[in-house]
């Protein structure tokens, strides 16, 4: 699975600005499923996951001349998909999830293995330790606009808390994970 | 990402955890940061998610692609709360499309800046066409020459009173908003502006119960002549606000209760779709 594809995701999108059914197939088969499962994470209802995806590719039909061949294509529809997601809200108050960041003890054996330690840049310290040390509303908050891109507006509306109430609570859980990787750690070196 | 984190590669143990939500939210967010950008991940939980979500969701997008932009009246129809095949009845009648909307603005505004130019003693243009615009719109939106659906809707298990009413409401509308406010800008006794409106409205039930005799093009011939007889007979010896005023009104309305009378029986004694009207 080392194939380089021939053809890339940006190239693809101007060919569905051309109108090409075929490419907007061939960005689904690479995005899909990702942004399926991505998505479930955060949604207790299988059907709204599935009218979100085909909301979001259908936007893509549509507004494809809109992307700005800037950026990745992936971050563009995860973008989409999730403001889509989020605006439900208004009608089901009950369909986005803010995932769980309280560890279960059963998982906690399972998880921190040394594979799994590299997704998480070693080098940089150990940042899943600083982000279980931040409190739920710092969580949430580094969730919505780090991890998940949104703005601080549209965060606001997720979490029901005003936009400035998220701007400090993210300065906030910025400055305690700095000091979190900052400070000696005991076998990290 | 760094150089340190390119070859890595989430094995499909630790993704069937991902995707069962198996994993606490530190490593579910690292992993789905990381197949967010990584092309063969993404692959991967490609052939572990079930192949039958992917192929419902892909009939959904198919659908959603290949399905054509409905037309203005039909999407406003849609938005209002109209069942789908209620709004495509409604969308293709004749007088809902903007050629005949236009047509029948141009023609209230002529007849407005008459009344206007000849400071309030010409109101015959004015009276006559105002009630005549939504009349003639009810006309044109059915029948076998304006209709193209005419063949569908004759042979449709679909009550053609309740497509007719249906269509007249359209009209009425989309015809009545500038209307009145053309009525505003007329000269002459304020009262006017909402006058026309008693005709305009008793003419169309009349309309209707014409046309279930003889057909909506004789229909609105007779009513448009009948209606031009009066307004163009009263400028000669009485006042030009006459075919308005309180005792035409009067009549106007009886008229109006004998052709609701009239479309009611037929509607009641025919049920024959595609007969009634």
């Amino acid at each position: 699975m080392s194939s380089t594809p021939i053809v890339t995701d940006a190239a693809l999108v101007a060919a569905v600005a051309d109108g090409d059914a075929g490419a907007l197939r061939e960005l689904y088969e690479r995005h899909g499923a990702w942004l399926h499962a991505r998505l479930i994470r955060r949604c207790n209802d299988p059907e709204v996951v599935v009218e979100v995806v085909q909301d979001t590719f259908v936007a893509l039909w549509k507004d494809a001349r809109r992307f700005r061949h800037d950026g990745e294509v992936g971050a563009w529809l995860w973008g989409i998909a999730f403001r889509r997601m989020v605006s439900r809200l208004r009608s089901r108050r009950d369909v986005v999830l803010i995932p769980e960041w309280d560890v279960s003890p059963t998982l906690q054996q399972v998880m921190p293995s040394a594979e799994d330690q590299v997704l998480l840049g070693v080098e940089y310290g150990d940042l899943a330790a600083g982000l279980r040390r931040l409190s739920p509303e710092f969580r949430s908050v580094v969730q919505a606009v780090v991890l998940d891109g949104l703005t601080t507006k549209e965060a606001g509306r997720l979490l029901g808390v005003r936009e400035n109430t998220v701007k400090t609570r993210l300065h906030r859980a910025k400055a305690q994970l700095r000091a979190t990787l900052t400070e000696p750690q005991e076998g990290w070196r | 990402m760094t150089t340190g984190t390119e070859e890595w590669h989430a094995d499909p143990a630790l993704l069937s955890r991902y995707l069962a939500g198996n994993l606490d939210a530190v490593t579910g967010a690292s992993v789905e940061q990381h197949v967010s950008r990584c092309e063969t991940c993404r692959a991967t939980v490609g052939r572990l998610l079930e192949p039958q979500l992917l192929e419902r969701t892909w009939a959904g997008i198919r659908d959603g692609v290949e399905r054509p932009t409905p037309p203005y009246p039909m999407r406003v129809a849609r938005r209002l709360g109209l069942p789908e095949p209620t709004a495509v009845l409604l969308a293709s009648a004749a007088s809902l499309r903007a050629a005949w909307l236009v047509g029948a603005f141009l023609s209230l505004s002529f007849a407005t800046l008459a009344a206007y130019a000849s400071d309030g003693t010409a109101l015959a243009p004015f009276l006559l066409a105002a009630p005549l615009a939504p009349v003639l719109g009810v006309a044109a939106a059915y029948g076998p020459r304006q209709d193209p659906l005419e063949a569908l809707v004759a042979t449709a298990p679909y009550g053609r009173t309740r497509l007719i009413l249906l269509r007249t409401i359209g009209v009425l509308v989309s015809v009545l908003p500038v209307t009145v406010l053309l009525g505003l800008a007329v000269p002459g006794p304020p009262w006017l502006a909402a006058a026309w409106l008693g005709p305009a409205l008793a003419l169309v039930p009349v309309l209707l119960a014409l046309a279930a005799f003889v057909g909506p093009r004789i229909a609105a011939t007779i009513v448009s002549l009948a209606w031009s007889g009066v307004v163009l007979g009263s400028t000669r010896a009485l006042a030009p606000t006459w075919p308005v005023e309180a005792a035409q009104q009067g009549v106007y309305l009886g008229l109006a209760v004998a052709a609701c009378a009239v479309i009611a029986i037929r509607a009641g004694t025919d049920r024959q779709p595609g007969v009634a009207l």
